[in-house]
């Protein structure tokens, strides 16, 4: 579940195309969404232009069979690149968790005759970044570069594609940095929360394997070069581009990087995830600090569900919408509880959940939980309203435009609609799908998703004021413990403004 | 939402300036023209796509608060979002949001900002808007009510932003000592027993003594001409009257000198990786951009990334740490800290660390820079702003933080060709003053619990 990539470089595809949302401005054309075939006899290439409201994409395949959409953008004069394979880190082999993570790492440490701080340099030269990364279901790698000198930038990505070098030393620095990554996890609050969470939900299932000392110190550079092998190669090969440049210009540019890769591999299957039952007592995971850290998470509907949009546009009233959902409203404006309170729909082709989370002061953890779930139960009871249905669309309708002004979201956006096989038409027909959403339809999904009982709670910090809690032992059993009445007098009471003075340290 | 800016040292080095020069459609080119009352306005064309970025910043920070007040500029930029004569509790965002907007707001010891992200035709609400919560903010002063509730909420940031982080902590210790009479020594969000004493009148006093046209700045960056911004400015910020009381001073002044070298160490149970640093005053691209310009490419050849001569030395050769960097948070108005930080490979002790991290220094003190490596420095910094112009809201930030702390368009304009003319021998000079023999420095170590050696 953690999304693993490299920090220079973490762009995640997954979610950004449903954070942003929607309506179509009134001087956009009418929706066009007629494609048109065109051929520019010089190379053959046949290209569908696909004149959508938001952008102008044209498809088209490589003389090397690469499939491509792309988005000309002339006004400034760089490119964004994207590149996707389905295959990610949960089809690591058993015992060499983190393999797909070293090879993404290694992409761009060093290729052909140039060495790692060679190929830096390079990058700096161009004025050029490249980078890989991975998440459980999916790698990915991207550039941006300048049209100025695009062809030597690409030559650079070809280069990392088809020589890598995955040298001893590079190496040895991801496992350095891993070995320390292994010890601070154990200090982070969202990285605990994420870690019960799998451990509650789904134990026995590759998302929920964590890499540990042995799974790294194994891994050898034969491992990592047979891995780059398996996961990208040309089938299933995924590239969106937006920037400066036609189709004719990019095709032997990309040909170059990418035409070489082996046509498929094996890889294995990953099982759709079923979520055990949820726990009633919030699970409470000890760490040091003044404020805990409250997740909260259920099962949720898949993209391709019915389901899928009435849940997306509770979701804005439910915990979505910023200061205009009903948790924030409660738990932040009236309550003065915490900073931010949110939730989201997180969907997967293997795993689906509705989940949120937020933090507040250790003595008011058992407030906080009880005003969610007390939310939960009123939305689950009486539904929202008319009004707030018609705030919500509006939001999400009103805000899609704002996912489409610079090349590198669109270059994103195009990646997700390909990722998740939504249609070249997807962004035209996406603000439709959320208008013909009713309150009946909303009202339907809060009472078969939103029951308090179907969420499980985690907490990470020292939260006082619960009267039932449970634990997970190192097994990944659960055992639950009833606090002593002192404890439960104190959620209601001021909090002590017993915090150390930092500035006299 | 609603964030403040503590100054990171990352949301520093990344802080670059726009090009101009090569853009492909001259109209990209920003305009800038005064309303009578005094507001200046910015106007930065990007038509590739029909929405907008409105951005409302405010001469006033946290530099400004009166002392024992500390807090209060970030407690209002939130209670900004309350309430207004004509426009109910907490149905700001709600009528941004029905726009289909994206809003929020941040402050900065030095300025603070709102601002909403539309399709392009609602521009002209969310400039009534902002110029209605200009001038008629109610502040609720019920003792119960949503100003007391808001201080709560303020608290709640601090404790996630700070307190939950240890290395947030040290940061804040070692700002007190860097700037001991200067107003950068408390951090943006306040000192939490402050917070919790600021009152609506407060918030009151603040607001009547900042909030003005003629200290703030519209920026407007999108699919618009400067001529659509200036008739709906003048509809709407152009109908407030031009406050007649004096414009107050900034709280702005001269940084002293540090008067010793002292070390601070904190230990905590979360820390699980040591961390070395070393903080010295250095300059700002307000004081002297020249030197603060010159010190960007010394400090970016010197730690600024995987080809650095300290990650090199550091983490590739010597493999005594797991990360070695220098950075300076120059876009700060009064003399900035400039950090050298690295954190050791497992088995090395600080002491270590710092001689090997030192040595790499000295050499370069000692011998200079080559220009190579100093024109590939001045190249990527100038490059970060042609990459800029892929980002409205980056490129809106960029104008209204320079112009609010006093800065010029033709600054940000110039940036690229002034960056390129940086030589080695600029930038080394700029390493020596801020690095030299005499200079007073903190020393901060971040240090897991049982390593302490100091109970602080």
């Amino acid at each position: 579940m953690t999304n693993r990539t490299k920090p220079a470089f973490g762009a995640v595809f997954g979610a950004a195309l449903l954070l942003a949302a929607c309506q179509v401005p009134a001087e956009t054309a009418a929706p066009s969404t007629s494609i048109e075939a065109a051929t520019t006899p010089s190379d053959e290439l046949t290209v569908m232009v696909h004149e959508g409201d938001f952008a102008r994409i044209q498809q088209f395949e490589t003389p090397g069979g690469i499939s491509v959409w792309l988005v000309e953008e002339p006004s400034i004069p760089i490119l964004a690149l994207r590149m996707a394979w389905e295959t990610g880190a949960a089809t690591d082999p058993e015992g060499l968790e983190g393999l797909t993570d070293a090879m993404t790492y290694m992409m761009n440490e060093g290729a052909g005759e140039l060495d790692s701080l060679a190929f830096a340099t390079r990058m700096e030269e161009l004025n050029m970044s490249f980078g890989c990364g991975s998440g459980d279901e999916a790698t990915f790698c991207s550039a941006s570069m300048l049209t100025d000198n695009v062809a030597d930038a690409m030559g650079l990505v070809a280069l990392a594609m088809t020589e890598p070098r995955f040298d001893a030393d590079p190496i040895e620095r991801f496992k350095r940095e891993q070995l320390i990554g292994i010890r601070t996890r154990e200090t982070n609050a969202g990285y605990l929360a994420g870690r019960a969470r799998n451990q509650v939900l789904m134990p026995d299932h590759p998302f929920s394997r964590e890499t540990s000392e042995e799974s790294i110190t194994a891994i050898s550079q034969e491992q990592i070069a047979a891995r780059k092998d398996e996961v990208m190669v040309r089938d299933g090969l995924l590239v969106t581009a937006v920037g400066a440049m036609s189709p004719e210009e990019l095709a032997p540019l990309l040909d170059a990087a990418l035409a070489g890769l082996p046509d498929s591999s094996d890889v294995a299957e990953i099982e759709d995830v079923v979520l055990n039952e949820p726990v009633s007592a919030p699970i409470v995971v000890d760490l040091p600090q003044p404020q805990s850290l409250v997740s909260f998470t259920a099962p949720g509907p898949a993209r391709d569900n019915p389901d899928f949009f009435p849940a997306y546009v509770l979701n804005y009233t439910f915990g979505g919408g910023g200061f205009e959902s009903r948790l924030m409203k409660d738990l932040r404006v009236a309550k003065g509880l915490t900073y931010g309170i949110y939730t989201g729909v997180s969907t997967g082709d293997h795993l689906n959940t509705w989940g949120g989370g937020g933090q507040t002061k250790n003595e008011s953890v058992g407030e906080f939980i009880s005003g969610i779930k007390t939310q939960m139960t009123d939305i689950v009871e009486n539904g929202i309203t008319e009004p707030e249905l018609a705030d919500a669309k509006a939001y999400l309708t009103g805000s899609y435009p704002l996912s489409f002004d610079s090349n590198s979201k669109i270059a994103s956006n195009l990646m997700s609609v390909r990722l998740e096989e939504l249609g070249v038409d997807y962004f035209d027909r996406r603000n439709a799908l959320v208008e013909a959403v009713t309150l009946d339809d909303v009202n339907a999904i809060a009472a078969k998703y939103l029951k308090p009982e179907n969420f499980t709670f985690i907490v990470v910090g020292e939260p006082q004021g619960l009267t039932e809690t449970a634990t997970l032992a190192q097994d990944g059993d659960i055992s639950v413990s009833l606090d002593d009445a002192g404890d439960m007098e104190e959620h209601d009471s001021e909090e002590t403004d017993a915090m150390p003075d930092p500035d006299h340290g | 939402m609603r964030t403040f800016l503590a100054g990171g040292l990352a949301a520093a080095i990344v802080a670059a300036f726009p090009a101009h020069a090569d853009t492909a459609d001259g109209d990209a080119t920003p305009s800038t023209f005064e309303l009578s009352n005094g507001m200046e306005v910015v106007v930065i064309p990007d038509h590739r796509a029909p929405v907008v970025t409105h951005m409302v910043w405010y001469k006033v920070g946290a530099v400004d608060e009166d002392p024992g007040k500390s807090g209060i500029a970030h407690l209002f930029e939130h209670v900004m979002f309350k309430e207004t004569d004509d426009i109910g509790p907490e149905e700001f965002t709600t009528i941004v949001q029905r726009n289909g907007g994206q809003l929020n707001a941040f402050t900065s010891w030095d300025y603070t900002a709102y601002y909403e992200r539309v399709a392009k035709q609602h521009l002209e609400k969310m400039m009534e808007l902002e110029a209605e919560r200009m001038t008629d903010l109610v502040i609720n002063d019920d003792p119960e009510g949503p100003f007391i509730s808001e201080r709560d909420v303020v608290k709640e940031e601090r404790r996630q932003r700070i307190d939950n982080n240890p290395g947030v902590i040290l940061q804040e210790q070692v700002m007190s000592a860097l700037y001991q009479d200067h107003p950068y020594n408390i951090t943006v969000i306040g000192k939490m027993e402050e917070v919790g004493a600021l009152t609506p009148q407060d918030g009151l006093d603040f607001y009547q003594k900042w909030y003005t046209p003629s200290e703030s700045i519209l920026v407007v960056a999108g699919d618009v001409t400067p001529d659509e911004v200036r008739t709906l400015a003048e509809r709407t910020y152009g109908q407030i009257t031009k406050s007649d009381g004096e414009v107050p001073t900034r709280g702005w002044r001269e940084v002293e000198p540090l008067p010793a070298t002292q070390l601070i160490e904190y230990s905590d149970p979360k820390v699980r990786q040591p961390e070395w640093e070393r903080w010295y005053l250095s300059t700002s691209y307000s004081q002297d951009q020249d030197f603060a310009y010159a010190l960007d490419v010394a400090l970016d050849v010197l730690g600024g990334g995987r080809t650095s001569r300290l990650y090199q030395a550091l983490v590739e050769e010597q493999k005594i740490a797991v990360s070695a960097s220098a950075g300076a948070w120059l876009s700060l108005h009064d003399t900035a800290p400039a950090v050298l930080s690295a954190s050791p490979s497992d088995g090395v002790s600080l002491d270590e660390l710092e001689a090997a991290y030192m040595a790499v220094v000295a050499d370069v003190l000692a011998n200079g820079f080559t220009d190579a490596e100093v024109e590939r420095s001045r190249n990527s910094l100038a490059a970060s702003a042609i990459y800029q112009r892929d980002s409205q809201v980056s490129l809106a930030n960029t104008y209204g933080r320079t112009l609010a702390i006093g800065g010029t368009v033709s600054d940000v304009l110039n940036y690229p060709d002034d960056i390129r003319s940086v030589t080695a021998e600029d930038a080394i000079a700029a390493l020596r003053r801020v690095l030299a023999a005499d200079k007073n420095y903190i020393e901060a170590h971040l240090l897991p619990e049982e390593e302490s050696q100091d109970d602080e």
